[in-house]
């Protein structure tokens, strides 16, 4: 660094921290921390110089109110926006000497610079907070909050909220009187009350039981407070307002009254401030997100609000900061989880092309969460046929969606395989671009996964590619997944994967003769593994796609009709048997169940086959007819009007 | 109205006038004079082209302030380097370009442009007739000057424009759409105020 910037060489300065003249020192550290206050590239640089600890001891061990004021404010500017800074006064070990200042230092501009420094530290995730929740630190971060000084409450109100990490931390602050004095500072100054609202968010998020009982403090008073500054002038205070409610209705939905009016008015207040510059327009979409989730009123609401206009547009900037570009993500994920209308919106428009270049190229964006956020945005706009024929099939986006089954994270894995079973139903039969990048490798990798959730998601997109696939696809993968493999899949020790395993043999049966034929494969071994599960299994979910494979099979030729009918009408010495599927059709729990198995019956009865006769004979013998004869009346119409074709086909048989 | 007044001297740093108004009618200002006077130093540093000695006075009042507002402590340096150029200072313009400016470029690519326009300056040898030479002018030392006397205004939590201005635009506005609809007594003269009979 030259000389013309007057202030010495930056190894002097460091040098002079640790020098034995006051004056020579209090320059030095004056310098330095004019030197680094807004230029990351130089904090770096006196990082790696040695500067911190000398900064450090200079605030743990002088007494002049210069030095300590000048000391404070250097480690703060270190520790301000990078981790390599907050990580360096971390281990020099500022943190009990910023406490001890706060709790005892009597000067007002050593007291401010320190709680500034303790909260440009919490800002951090290096920051150490389980520590701060400890008895004396956890007393002295509540009397702070009661300080006169403003700054100080604000500082002390942060790092609580920084500190809510896990639903004990929530209750260990409240137990100490935390809510209750957070309430209080409400009524304070803007800048009181902005902590409040900081700190309250933090306390409510994730947690019904204290969402409640926010809600319901004092007669509704303070929440009446965080309601009437949803409308408050100043952006920062309608934008944490919002936060905090938006936290109390995400994890207690309408705990109090006219709590839907409220939402309504809170998502067109977060809507305007997507667009508000610094922090607020950073974390607005990720409060929208939570505004919206799992309310198709609201989505439309926000549709109308041209929530997904201005977010799309935010897309577009460059260099996005990462929190920001997670929450606009996430938002879209949500609004376009369930409209048609959104989806459209944000595919479509011209504006709308640069959209979907910035979401496919966030799925490898370094951060995990980003990652995350592209496959939930995708996932939800994959539920949209139209879009599936058109964008989600084009290999711009399938090939880095699918890298991401291979990611590092088994949380983007999981999202990844989410987006891609809905994206596999494509609706071609050929699904080409699937094989061409690999993924269906891939997806019969994950199946043979350890961790059950990934297997479960990777039998449904397995089970998603087959659906109405043509021969080719079906061939392919039967002989990379192989029959031993798909056998131990139906019998797997979780109920879910079992589902999703005989609904993955549904599919592959489905449609035509040779589809059936496949199930016959190695000595029927895929046949066999079903019926077993079938007379095995408890869940009626697994139960009804087993059935389902049954109807499929019966629908082939004579020998895959006799095939099935050995298995629903076993014939043995004893004559009469009752059929195993009776219990499924006396299920008055799943009416699911109850069609699947009609299905069946009715494929075996179809009168336009040359055994039917013989069929309709031996089900009468198991006991089939009867059953059905009792089910004229099912409560469920889909029932009901498959029972009177099946009776009607059994009848007109009998008649020959 | 006289709180009107008083958020006027005290947001634009009259500190005298605000001494004197609140001699003459007790109302109380809504900041600090203190700060104030803090404040218009800082204004004035940048306002003589002292852009270094600015920067040393706001983070002396709150070292937040520029560390969490890249956009103002870009033109800060911006301005230093201006104030470089305009004293004919060459050298210590470049290398001051280079190592101060280019780093905030690197961190932030919204700057290069800025950026770009403000180093064209020292491609010039006569500044009055160059594209960029308005960066020379006066009026650039006055656009840094507000970007930072705003800054602190905020980081005090007061708000950075008075309300008086605000008001008065709103007044012309109500008029204007009244003056469609019916005839009111109307105020024509600003300065005093009075309230006009329609004419009959």
């Amino acid at each position: 660094m030259p000389a013309s910037t007057g202030w010495g060489r930056p190894e002097d300065l460091v040098e002079n921290l640790s020098s034995m003249d006051t004056t020579a020192r209090l320059k030095a550290l004056r310098d330095v921390k004019n030197q680094i206050i807004g230029n990351k590239t130089k904090k770096l640089s006196y990082i790696k110089l040695g500067a911190v600890p000398r900064v450090v001891e200079i605030l743990a061990s002088d007494a002049e109110i210069p030095l300590l004021v000048q000391s404070a404010a250097a480690v703060g500017s270190f520790a301000c926006g990078n981790e390599a800074g907050v990580k360096a006064v971390l281990d020099s070990g500022v943190l009990p000497h910023l406490l001890k200042m706060l709790s005892f230092g009597d000067n007002k501009q050593v007291v401010e610079a320190c709680a500034r420094t303790l909260k440009m530290i919490f800002q951090s995730s290096l920051a150490p907070r389980s520590e701060m929740l400890v008895g004396q630190r956890m007393e002295l971060l509540l009397n702070l909050l009661n300080s006169s000084n403003e700054n100080v409450a604000e500082v002390a109100a942060h790092v609580l909220a920084r500190c809510c990490e896990s639903v004990e931390h929530q209750q260990a602050i409240v137990d100490a009187g935390g809510m209750q004095r957070l309430v209080t500072l409400l009524s304070g100054t803007i800048r009181r009350r902005e902590a409040a609202l900081d700190g309250l968010a933090a306390l409510v998020k994730n947690n019904p039981q204290l969402s409640l009982q926010l809600a319901a403090m004092e007669q509704g008073r303070p929440l009446a407070l965080i309601i009437k500054f949803v409308k408050d002038k100043i952006p920062r205070t309608r934008f944490l307002a919002c936060m905090c409610l938006a936290n109390i209705s995400r994890s207690c939905p309408f705990c109090y009254p006219q709590e839907w009016d409220i939402r309504t008015s809170m998502l067109a207040v977060i809507v305007k401030l997507l667009e508000e510059p610094g922090q607020v327009g950073e974390e607005s979409p990720i409060v929208l997100a939570d505004i919206v989730a799992n309310n198709e009123e609201l989505q439309r609401a926000a549709y109308k609000f041209d929530a997904i206009v201005k977010l799309s547009a935010l897309l577009q900037r460059e260099s996005l900061p990462t929190k920001q570009l997670e929450g606009i993500l996430m938002a879209l994920a949500e609004l376009c989880s369930r409209l048609e209308e959104s989806r459209r919106q944000l595919l479509d428009q011209d504006p709308g092309k640069n959209a979907q270049a910035a979401i496919i190229s966030a799925l490898s964006h370094p951060s995990e969460s980003v990652r995350v956020a592209s496959c939930t945005c995708i996932k939800s706009l994959s539920r949209s046929v139209k879009n599936l024929r058109t964008t989600l099939s084009d290999e711009r986006l399938v090939f880095p969606l699918f890298k991401l089954l291979d990611d590092p994270s088994p949380v983007v894995q999981v999202a990844a395989l989410s987006a891609v079973s809905n994206v596999v139903l494509d609706f071609t039969p050929h699904k080409s671009v699937f094989f061409q990048c690999g993924g269906v490798s891939q997806l019969i990798q994950l199946s043979r996964s350890m961790d059950p959730m990934l297997r479960l998601n990777a039998v449904w997109a397995l089970r998603n590619l087959l659906y109405l696939a043509d021969m080719a696809v079906k061939e392919k993968v039967i002989s990379e997944l192989t029959v031993s493999t798909l056998t131990s899949l139906i019998h797997d020790p979780e109920e879910m994967v079992q589902e999703q395993a005989l609904a993955f043999v549904r599919n592959l049966v489905y449609g035509s003769v040779d589809s059936v034929q496949q199930v016959f494969a190695e000595e029927s071994a895929i046949l066999i593994a079903v019926e077993r599960q079938l007379c095995i299994a408890c869940r009626p979910e697994v139960c009804t796609q087993g059935v389902y494979v049954l109807s499929n099979i019966a629908a082939g030729n004579e020998l895959h009709k006799e095939a099935v009918m050995s298995f629903v009408a076993p014939v043995s010495q004893e004559g009469r048997n009752p059929s195993p599927i009776l219990r499924f059709l006396q299920d008055m729990s799943n009416p699911q169940l109850r069609v699947a198995a009609v299905w069946c019956v009715m494929n075996l009865s179809y009168p336009d086959s040359p055994g039917a006769v013989t069929r309709v004979a031996r089900l009468r013998e198991s006991g089939i007819e009867q059953q059905l004869q009792k089910m004229v009346d099912d409560p469920c119409l889909d029932v009901k009007d498959r029972v009177k074709t099946a009776l009607e086909q059994f009848t007109g048989l009998a008649n020959v | 109205m006289n709180r009107l007044v008083m958020n006027y001297f005290v947001t634009e740093g009259y500190v005298e006038a605000a001494e004197k108004f609140y001699k003459e009618t007790g109302t109380e200002p809504d900041m600090d004079l203190g700060t104030i006077t803090d404040r218009m130093e800082v204004r004035k540093a940048i306002q003589c082209g002292n852009v270094q000695d600015a920067i040393e006075k706001v983070n002396d009042l709150n070292p937040e302030i520029l560390d969490t507002n890249p956009q103002l402590f870009f033109h800060l340096q911006q301005q230093r380097l201006i104030e470089l150029i305009r004293s004919g200072k060459v050298e210590e313009a470049l290398e001051f370009a280079q190592e101060e400016l280019a780093p905030r470029g690197e961190e932030n690519h919204e700057f290069l442009q800025e950026l770009e326009r403000t180093v064209a300056l020292l491609a010039f040898e006569d500044t009055s007739s160059c594209p960029v030479g308005d960066l020379l002018d006066v009026s650039q030392r006055q656009k840094t000057a507000s970007e930072l006397n705003a800054a602190i205004l905020t980081s005090q939590s007061h708000e950075k424009d008075p309300k008086l201005p605000g008001l008065l635009k709103m007044l012309i506005w109500v008029q204007k759409q009244l003056d469609e609809k019916v005839s009111y007594p109307r105020i024509n003269d600003f300065a005093t105020a009075a309230l006009e009979d329609p004419a009959t």
